[in-house]
């Protein structure tokens, strides 16, 4: 997963807004396209305990390379799209905020991040099918792709806001990030591998949960 | 199920709701919403001040409330480890390539890494900050009682936002005994030795597809219960929150006025950044 491995005052205040007010106004749009579906009570339901399931799978320390923790926002965006996916990160990262993983001030830029990987996963997974009929091999890839996507954003983020109190060029700041982005992908490789075990594993048990881009 | 199972140096949900329900200190008598405009001028704080000595005052002054609230901190100490990881995993590696006056240099064969006077600074600032934060945010959420966050929660979110907010609370504390039990019976079979990627993997990607399936066949149980009971797509949390008396409202502008002062004037061995 990607996220902006900082906690609140690494941003300058005209940043943290910056970040705030364009996660809001994509949350916006979220919610008025949701509003003018009429979204079913039976969807928010879903969303709640999905949001709580990512939450939860989060805490999970899975012993490889020393302990990783995965956020699975690719597979968020695959089971409920974008537009419930981007409400759900949000409400993650505030709930991550809330017991220090991640600051308050950096919730905005972790849910511009957490969106494009959910939206890329989601886009990638269904775009796919007619090409990978295969669960497990598409869902890895949305994966590694949203991920890779995330970490591209996460990069942007960082270089576009900088970090105070750190007065080294550019240069030297993209050589920190991209060692970041690197173990980044590296613990995606294992996130694009569990997940798509845990899809695979769905279309099995439970297809319908995965809808037109299912088996 | 205790959340300590899955990880202890991640904050206990459960925990963290015996203490804010519990209810028997002078600061849960004080307005949720006290306490919530105290969390943003906190953030305010540390995101306008680079000044060292203010951070440090203010950690000891947030330690000090934490513990005067007869909450753990020894718990609280075990609770850091992830944002000190998260400050370090970052600020950690750029700390060695940070411009200043050296303090040690590591010889990697390779190339050296040079540690400064300013890495040193920027890293024990950072993990400051983030130190505040936390410790305010969980003191917040130990003396506040759930109704208040869910009718806070109800009131600062649009629907459907808000429903789903108040809705995957709920869920939360079902969906971590669930996995919380899943966990143990992984432990109990030898599941948490570390073997293979492929083993590993799967393990834990079947720990998850089960987390999710059965959070999806709660959730469309709990929907039809919830739609035979009436449910049309909102929630209330009708609880009244206790507004903030005179003292309330007195301690956050008399905070508001010092950060300004602070950012303002008080100045710092890089200045400040507004």
């Amino acid at each position: 997963m990607a996220h902006v491995h900082l906690q609140d005052g690494s941003f300058s205040l005209f940043w943290v807004v910056v970040w705030w007010a364009a996660a809001l106004v994509l949350i916006g749009v979220s919610l008025l396209i949701l509003r003018s579906r009429k979204t079913d009570q039976k969807k928010i339901t879903v969303a709640a305990f999905c949001t709580a399931a990512a939450f939860a799978v989060f805490q999970v320390s899975i012993p490889i390379f020393g302990g990783v923790h995965l956020t699975l926002t690719p597979l968020i965006g695959i089971l409920t799209g974008p537009l419930t996916g981007s409400l759900v990160v949000l409400i993650v990262n505030i709930l991550s905020a809330a017991i220090g993983h991640g600051g308050y001030g950096l919730i905005g830029a972790n849910t511009l991040i957490n969106i494009v990987e959910v939206s890329v996963g989601y886009a990638v997974f269904r775009l796919s099918k007619p090409l990978m009929p295969g669960l497990f091999p598409r869902a890895g890839i949305a994966t590694v792709l949203g991920l890779l996507c995330g970490n591209v954003a996460m990069i942007l983020i960082i270089l576009v806001s900088g970090i105070q109190g750190v007065s080294q060029d550019m240069s030297a700041v993209l050589g920190g990030l991209s060692l970041i982005a690197a173990i980044n992908m590296g613990v995606a490789v294992v996130e694009a591998f569990i997940t798509g075990l845990i899809i695979a594993y769905i279309g099995k048990v439970r297809p319908d949960m995965l809808g037109s881009g299912g088996p | 199920m205790s959340q300590a199972i899955i990880s202890p140096h991640i904050p206990d949900l459960d925990l963290i709701t015996v203490y804010a329900q519990r209810q028997d200190t002078w600061f849960s008598g004080v307005s949720p919403w006290t306490k919530f405009a105290g969390l943003f001028l906190i953030v305010l704080l540390v995101t306008l001040t680079k000044n060292l000595l203010v951070c440090i005052s203010l950690y000891v002054v947030v330690l000090l409330v934490y513990a005067a609230s007869d909450l753990p901190v020894r718990k609280l100490f075990s609770w850091y480890l992830i944002p000190v990881l998260f400050v370090l995993s970052l600020v950690g590696i750029m700390a060695w390539t940070e411009p200043g006056v050296p303090l040690f240099t590591l010889d990697l064969g390779i190339f050296p890494l040079t540690l400064t006077d300013a890495g040193a600074m920027l890293v024990v600032t950072l993990l400051l900050k983030a130190l505040i934060s936390v410790t305010y945010s969980l003191f917040f959420l130990m003396t506040t009682r759930y109704q208040y966050f869910s009718a806070m929660i109800s009131r600062i979110f649009p629907s459907p936002l808000d429903q789903i907010f108040l809705m995957a609370y709920r869920f939360l504390f079902l969906t971590l005994s669930m996995i919380g039990a899943m966990m143990k019976a992984i432990r109990s079979r030898g599941g948490g030795i570390v073997r293979s990627l492929r083993v590993q993997g799967r393990i834990f990607a079947e720990v998850f597809a089960l987390v999710f399936i059965r959070s999806f066949d709660r959730a469309e149980r709990v929907s039809r219960a919830m739609i035979s009971r009436g449910y049309q797509g909102k929630l209330e949390a009708a609880t009244d929150i206790p507004r903030p008396g005179l003292s309330g409202y007195g301690t956050i502008a008399v905070s508001l006025m010092a950060i300004v002062l602070i950012a303002s004037f008080v100045p710092d061995q890089w200045g400040l950044v507004w």
